[in-house]
């Protein structure tokens, strides 16, 4: 009760340093004298102190089930385990928005104590953008989410998380998200500063990679660990479904990896300047955007949690601000054009606009088909959704194309005449793929043709890297090894979901208690049912052998879960997996009856799929040390 | 000199003209063809012409004692207590499927009463009810 | 000189379409916040309540009708609430003092929930219901036009729909409704 009022006390006293730190800025931009005064280092970390502690006392009023607090109450439980009820913090919307503003404030304080070799002007704006954002947060945070909000009289027991959230992919998702989400934010605060500032040049283009890089980082974990969330504990059998919620999180990702190879042209070429910053301002706006969707419900997604009109309205308010500020200063600051240097058609630069205008089409693609039925319903009061297939249809041919020009373009050199006989080099290698490959297309289905191309040009990426890592290795040639080894984490995601895509089977069937089904080479034999009672749930269990034609046995044990608190049901799959596939079952019941709902699938590279994440984002792991 | 640098810029404007174009006509042909409507069984009902080709999902309740489970699919019906709908399905089952929840169907209509699923949505939410319900009472 | 305004020009209108893309998104989404809720309250206000039947909280297998229920000529408060649901403790209060009223009678629908918890909670928190009807499987709830719990109609004698609250009763609708009924009666 008492920490809880002395949390929300720590988040008004942040809220009044932020504000004050705005006037000890103006103060110190005016000034003559080159250092960034010392308070507003001291401001700048009583800021962080004071929001670190108040999340501090949320999650400690967590641990302890004091149910005086709303939030706790409303989503948690005594009998839920340590972890999950950590992890329980940040699973509701007032928690999450706490864990944003942390996560904001930390990047601030880091942005300060980093950037000591910048510009001191800029610095000051840099920080002086992220204030404002973080008083537009604290001020959503204290008149809308409270999470200190008390209840009285004080509950004796809690109403439970979500079993669904009670993963341990899930209870680390949302931190990483939000660490690559508001990573985001300093690159849209230092763009805008450094376009006031007339700074947009090679020193700043070094010194921001590093924080485009770190939120990319974030951003591809925890968009992998949503969709191995997905995978394992919704039971759909799949890695992305092209979810509203999904493609929220993807947008902000496609621009910041554009950003991070455009940024790498206006360090070596200062080119791009107007384009870069355009790049930086829609990464951290469409992160605001994906929070507003998300937050407000009003995307139809099975993770639309209930809502609050006032909550949505506010962030809408604050994201058109946001967007609206940004492109005004960028109408009266933009970089004058320089005369514009000598541009080779053949070169590295070309490869890494062509990269980006790739990045643009596909963030095109996934925004209309998010939000096309929030336009039509309003325009047209037609209620739509839009399916995977639009979103397949648009993006994977494109990726033939896209392949070719990576495993190309980053061979190239800067401004260079003999890039063409490498270009030639390159083609030539990629006919031999071809006709190496070549015969497979007969002997698979026509409707592989798409998956099979594509694995194939993944192969053709993957040999080119495997040639830059020998050369990287035993000729000893200065190549950029992060480089390489994220664009190896790319290349060994295209090929195994293409794999995945050519060979995973699907069975969907009702089955009994007794029956067996047979499909390809495989039997699959329901044994029997058993029952068990768990600490928070009951279970029932099935017992299911799959033999193949040779007579190996796997024994799969799917369940279903009965909570109590709240009362939900989940189906949990059972996963058998080794180096190159899993055999995935989950079962439901048919409202009680003796049939049950099974589906079983044979999932190609599943394994394959998180590990090339792991390795993309291990790459920019590695640029991000060696600095 | 100066006029191979107009050209060459006039050229990479319409290149970047005629992409936009070329772009915004693919992804809106795309949508055209992958979009998939939603109706409640009521607007299922007033539907004169059926495409029979064309995915729509239909959204309502699942009407009570209107399960029935097979060993290849099951049926049941969906109401909006104003009109219903027959509905058969084969495949994987959420587990919030129910009799007397919501429930979303996505698949493709054989006539003003049949509909053949080949998908079925619930959503992770206890209390979900399915768009339009509220649209009924005001008729009455 | 001329080259350099023009070109001033065209950067303008390329700024004003994006700024006008970006007003239509905002407003788009600004629009949505109000209509894409599943619920419309304002719509049932002023229809009559529709029909439906109710099993009774106390007597098992007793059923009520829409008319049994609001027999008298008075103000009737229909709130759907259930045990499990936290907001519905934060209205409690609320409600009691509203059945401190004797213009208005309370009739409480106990939404997907167990007997054992809602009497618990009723035992403790006080009772405010003059009646209270069950509605397990929720559809009486839906047939309700409800979005989900809690949720609160304000009915007249002619069972109309005067008021429809969507959430917790808070104290500024407490007013409302105290105002609706009072207004009637000093006519």
């Amino acid at each position: 009760m008492i920490l809880g009022q002395i949390g929300f006390l720590l988040l008004v006293s942040s809220l009044i340093f932020s504000i004050y730190l705005i006037y000890l800025i103006y103060f110190n931009y005016k000034s003559v004298s080159d250092i960034i005064s010392i308070k507003i280092y001291t401001f700048t970390f009583l800021q962080l102190i004071t929001i670190l502690f108040s999340f501090f006392f949320l999650i400690f009023s967590f641990v302890n089930s004091d149910f005086s607090l709303v939030s706790v109450y409303q989503n948690s439980h005594t009998t839920k385990p340590l972890f999950y009820k950590i992890s329980g913090t940040w699973g509701n919307h007032e928690g999450s928005l706490l864990l944003w503003l942390l996560v904001l404030s930390l990047f601030s304080f880091f942005f300060l104590i980093q950037s000591r070799n910048d510009l001191k002007k800029y610095r000051l704006l840099t920080i002086l953008f992220q204030n404002l954002i973080i008083i537009g947060f604290l001020v959503f945070i204290i008149k809308t989410s409270n999470p200190f909000l008390s209840l009285y009289p004080v509950p004796l027991e809690g109403l439970g998380l979500n079993p669904i959230l009670q993963d341990p992919a899930l209870a680390i998702h949302p931190p990483i998200l939000y660490l690559g989400y508001v990573g985001s934010s300093i690159v849209f605060s230092s763009a805008l500063a450094a376009m006031i500032e007339k700074y947009v040049n090679k020193i700043w283009a070094s010194s921001i990679k590093i924080w485009i890089m770190i939120s990319w980082i974030f951003l591809t974990i925890g968009i992998m660990l949503g969709s191995f969330w997905a995978y394992y504990e919704l039971g759909w059998g799949g890695f992305w479904f092209w979810d509203p919620v999904e493609n929220v999180s993807l947008m902000p990702w496609l621009t910041l990896t554009a950003l991070l190879h455009s940024i790498i042209i206006l360090e070596k070429r200062e080119t791009f300047h107007s384009w870069t910053l355009i790049l930086a301002i829609i990464s951290f706006t469409l992160s605001m955007n994906g929070t507003f969707l998300v937050r407000s419900g009003i995307l139809n997604s099975i993770h639309t949690f209930a809502n609050d009109p006032a909550r949505g309205l506010y962030i809408l308010i604050f994201l058109s601000i946001l967007a609206f500020f940004s492109l005004i200063i960028f109408y009266l600051f933009q970089p004058e054009k320089k005369e514009t240097t000598r541009f080779f058609l053949f070169s590295r630069e070309t490869s890494i606009l062509i990269n980006n205008w790739f990045m643009i089409f596909f963030l095109v693609v996934v925004l209309i088909g998010t939000i096309y039925p929030l336009i039509l319903e309003i325009l047209n009061n037609s209620k739509i959704s839009v399916g995977p297939p639009f979103f397949n249809i648009l993006i994977i041919p494109f990726l033939i194309p896209f392949l070719i020009f990576m495993s190309i373009g980053p061979r190239m050199n800067w401004i260079n005449t003999e890039n063409k006989s490498i270009i030639k080099k390159k083609l030539l290698h990629l006919l031999v793929i071809i006709i190496i490959f070549s015969p497979m297309f007969f002997y698979f289905d026509k409707k592989n043709i798409l998956s099979l191309s594509i694995f194939i040009l993944g192969i053709f990426l993957l040999l080119s890297l495997l040639n830059e890592l020998k050369e990287f290795f035993i000729k000893s040639k200065i190549r950029n090894i992060s480089k390489i080894i994220s664009h190896l984490g790319f290349a060994i995601l295209i090929i195994s979901i293409s794999l995945n895509n050519i060979f995973s089977i699907e069975i969907d069937t009702n089955l009994k208690v007794g029956d067996s089904y047979k499909f390809k080479k495989y039997e699959l034999v329901f044994q029997n049912i058993s029952g068990k009672v768990e600490k928070n749930y009951n279970s029932v269990i099935g017992k299911f052998i799959l033999k193949d034609i040779k007579n190996d046995i796997i024994y799969l044990n799917p369940e279903i879960r009965i909570y109590e608190n709240p009362p939900m049901i989940t189906s949990e799959a059972s996963i058998k997996n080794n180096f190159f596939y899993d055999n995935y079952i989950t079962m439901s019941n048919i409202q009680g009856g003796e049939y049950y709902n099974i589906r079983f699938q044979k999932k190609f590279m599943m394994l394959w799929i998180w590990i090339s994440a792991l390795v993309m984002a291990f790459g920019g792991l590695l640029r991000v040390f060696k600095k | 000199m100066f006029g191979k640098k107009v050209n060459s810029r006039i050229l990479f404007i319409c290149l970047l003209l005629f992409s936009l174009i070329l772009t915004t006509y693919i992804i809106f042909k795309a949508l055209e063809e992958n979009v998939v409507y939603f109706k409640s069984p009521s607007e299922v009902k007033n539907i004169s012409e059926l495409e029979i080709k064309k995915k729509i999902r239909i959204g309502g309740m699942v009407k009570n004692n209107s399960i029935k489970s097979y060993s290849d699919y099951i049926s049941f019906t969906i109401t909006d207590f104003k009109n219903e709908i027959n509905v058969t399905y084969s495949g994987s089952i959420p587990n919030l499927f129910s009799e007397g929840k919501g429930v979303v169907a996505e698949g493709i209509l054989r006539d003003n009463n049949y509909f053949i699923a080949s998908k079925i949505l619930a959503k992770h939410d206890e209390n979900y009810m399915p768009p339009n319900d509220n649209n009924l009472n005001n008729n009455k | 000189m001329f080259l350099k305004s023009r070109e001033n020009i065209i950067r303008f209108l390329f700024f004003l379409v994006i700024f006008l893309l970006l007003f239509f998104l905002g407003s788009i989404f600004f629009k949505s916040l109000n209509t894409t809720k599943i619920f419309v309250p304002d719509k049932l206000i002023g229809r009559s309540l529709p029909d439906f039947t109710a099993e009774s909280f106390d007597d098992k297998n007793k059923y009520f009708t829409k008319n049994e229920i609001f027999n008298e000529k008075k103000y009737y408060l229909l709130n759907i609430w259930a045990s499990w649901c936290g907001p519905c403790r934060e209205e409690h209060p609320i409600l009691i003092k509203l059945s401190n009223d004797h213009n208005l009678e309370l009739v409480g629908l106990n939404f997907k929930d167990k007997k054992e918890n809602a009497l618990k909670f009723l035992n403790k928190s006080g009772n405010p219901y003059n009646k209270v009807l069950i509605d397990n499987n929720g559809s009486v709830s839906i047939s309700l036009g409800a979005y989900g719990v809690p949720e609160t109609f304000l009915i007249n004698e002619k069972k109309i729909i005067e008021l429809k609250f969507v959430g917790p009763l808070k104290n500024s609708d407490y007013k409302k409704i105290l105002k609706k009924i009072n207004y009637k009666n000093e006519n």
